[in-house]
């Protein structure tokens, strides 16, 4: 169908209206005639518009929201354990400075030839045999360092609360011989006693064996033994242990036990020193 | 092309509207002013097969004042006008050109612009304003007509 000029009829609808339209015009800027609806519209627009966003976008914003702020609460908090956990096994080596930096200057100095910014590694369990450990001779754990892929083969482990071993083993896992395996020696020193502990394959135990033609100084319950360095991978007084039990295995052979002050099982997160060689 | 329903084009309205209303700030910093609602109801106007009344022109119109807040009767008579202008000459519109066809669009978008800054401010009316936006509105006009090119279904059939 094709498209007929205007008849005079509808020419004068079209007059109407723009006559309309002029007087709309006209009312609209001299007395304001149309506020109220415009007012209305801008209100309804604007209220629609808020309880449109409140029933679609808020609630999908505020899953969102709940959603990311609780991952955040979840990284934030193993972010402070993972701090929390350092500062322990920092305070413990802080607590005891001059024993691991005794010869401050030159660890320092080590330390800061080879950008080396901490003097331990955060490490965290990843597996240990608890009945093996209750059982047996074999005392193990295997830990991950946070951080840091380095290998610390011979590094000292240290928890919050002393020394529990050395690594002997370290590709993805560091594999740990606590100071209870029966391979363990640790060498001891209690005043003027020296004396290389053996691993008892007992938990919180490691043994003493002296002869008391060459130490003539008498042990008894409760006498504290600390570490005397002498083996080259710990550092030297820190306190291992408590005498527990002392046996007499012949006329000059004296075995007695010792407590350790440290447990594997006190905490999943340990210190693994840094090896000065 | 075949005419467009009441509640789509109101919907196109408003939208259009809304976009206009966040491009209008940038382009003025151009000195162009680009009316949307107009062009589109402009080319809604041109492409019907069918002469549209009075009143629908109008009504739009007023819906156009009254989402954008605009004096009442300004986009209805505007509107009215132009559509008494396009269903005059939709069959001489035939025998012109395409380019005569957009400078003529052209021309009346800035009609549209003018006419709306005389009577909402008049401090805002500027010559440079006009001629850039007839510059500009003649150039989106060539670029939608050569969309039939592109998109033979927005060709116009003439019965």
């Amino acid at each position: 169908m094709s498209r007929v000029a205007p008849t005079s009829g509808s020419k004068i609808l079209y007059f109407l209206c723009i006559t309309i339209s002029g007087f709309l015009i006209y009312t609209d800027l001299k007395y304001k005639s149309f506020e109220g609806i415009k007012f209305f519209y801008q209100s309804l627009s604007i209220s629609s518009s808020y309880i449109i966003k409140n029933i679609t976008i808020e609630p999908l914003k505020y899953l969102y929201k709940i959603s990311k702020d609780k991952n955040e609460l979840i990284n934030e908090n193993k972010r402070l354990k993972q701090e929390l956990d350092s500062s322990y096994i920092s305070n413990f080596i802080i607590s005891r400075d001059s024993k691991f930096f005794i010869d401050d200057d030159s660890i320092k100095n080590f330390m800061k030839l080879n950008n080396i910014n901490e003097s331990f590694h955060l490490a965290k369990l990843k597996y240990f045999d608890t009945e093996m450990y209750m059982c047996c001779s074999k005392h193990r754990a295997f830990f991950q360092t946070i951080n840091n892929n380095d290998r610390h083969i011979g590094s000292a482990v240290i928890n919050e609360n002393g020394i529990i071993g050395q690594v002997i083993h370290a590709d993805i896992l560091s594999e740990v011989l606590l100071l209870t395996d029966k391979e363990h020696i640790l060498p001891i020193v209690s005043g003027s006693h020296f004396c290389n502990a053996r691993g008892s394959g007992k938990p919180q135990i490691i043994k003493c064996l002296y002869d008391t033609k060459v130490w003539q100084d008498k042990v008894t319950i409760g006498q504290e033994f600390y570490s005397s360095g002498l083996g080259g991978i710990y550092p030297q007084g820190i306190l291992i242990g408590k005498v527990l039990k002392i046996r007499k295995i012949d006329d000059n052979l004296i075995e007695f036990d010792i407590n350790l002050v440290s447990s594997p099982l006190a905490s999943n997160v340990v210190g693994i020193l840094e090896v000065i060689r | 092309m075949k005419k467009i329903g009441i509640i789509k084009l109101l919907i196109i309205i408003y939208v259009s509207n809304f976009i206009e209303s966040l491009m209008a700030p940038y382009l003025i910093n151009l000195y162009i002013n680009f009316p949307i609602t107009f062009i589109i109801f402009s080319l809604t106007l041109y492409n019907s097969n069918q002469n549209t009344n009075a009143f629908y022109a109008f009504l739009f119109g007023l819906y156009l004042d009254l989402i954008s807040s605009s004096p009442f009767g300004l986009n209805a008579g505007l509107f009215t006008m132009l559509s008494y202008v396009i269903n005059s000459y939709a069959n001489t519109f035939k025998l012109f050109s395409y380019i005569q066809i957009c400078i003529f669009f052209g021309i009346s978008s800035i009609f549209y612009v003018g006419f709306k800054s005389l009577i909402i401010g008049i401090e805002n009316f500027s010559y440079l304003v006009l001629f850039v936006s007839l510059l500009f509105n003649t150039f989106i006009f060539f670029l939608i007509s050569m969309l039939r090119y592109y998109f033979p279904s927005m060709s116009i059939k003439y019965d």
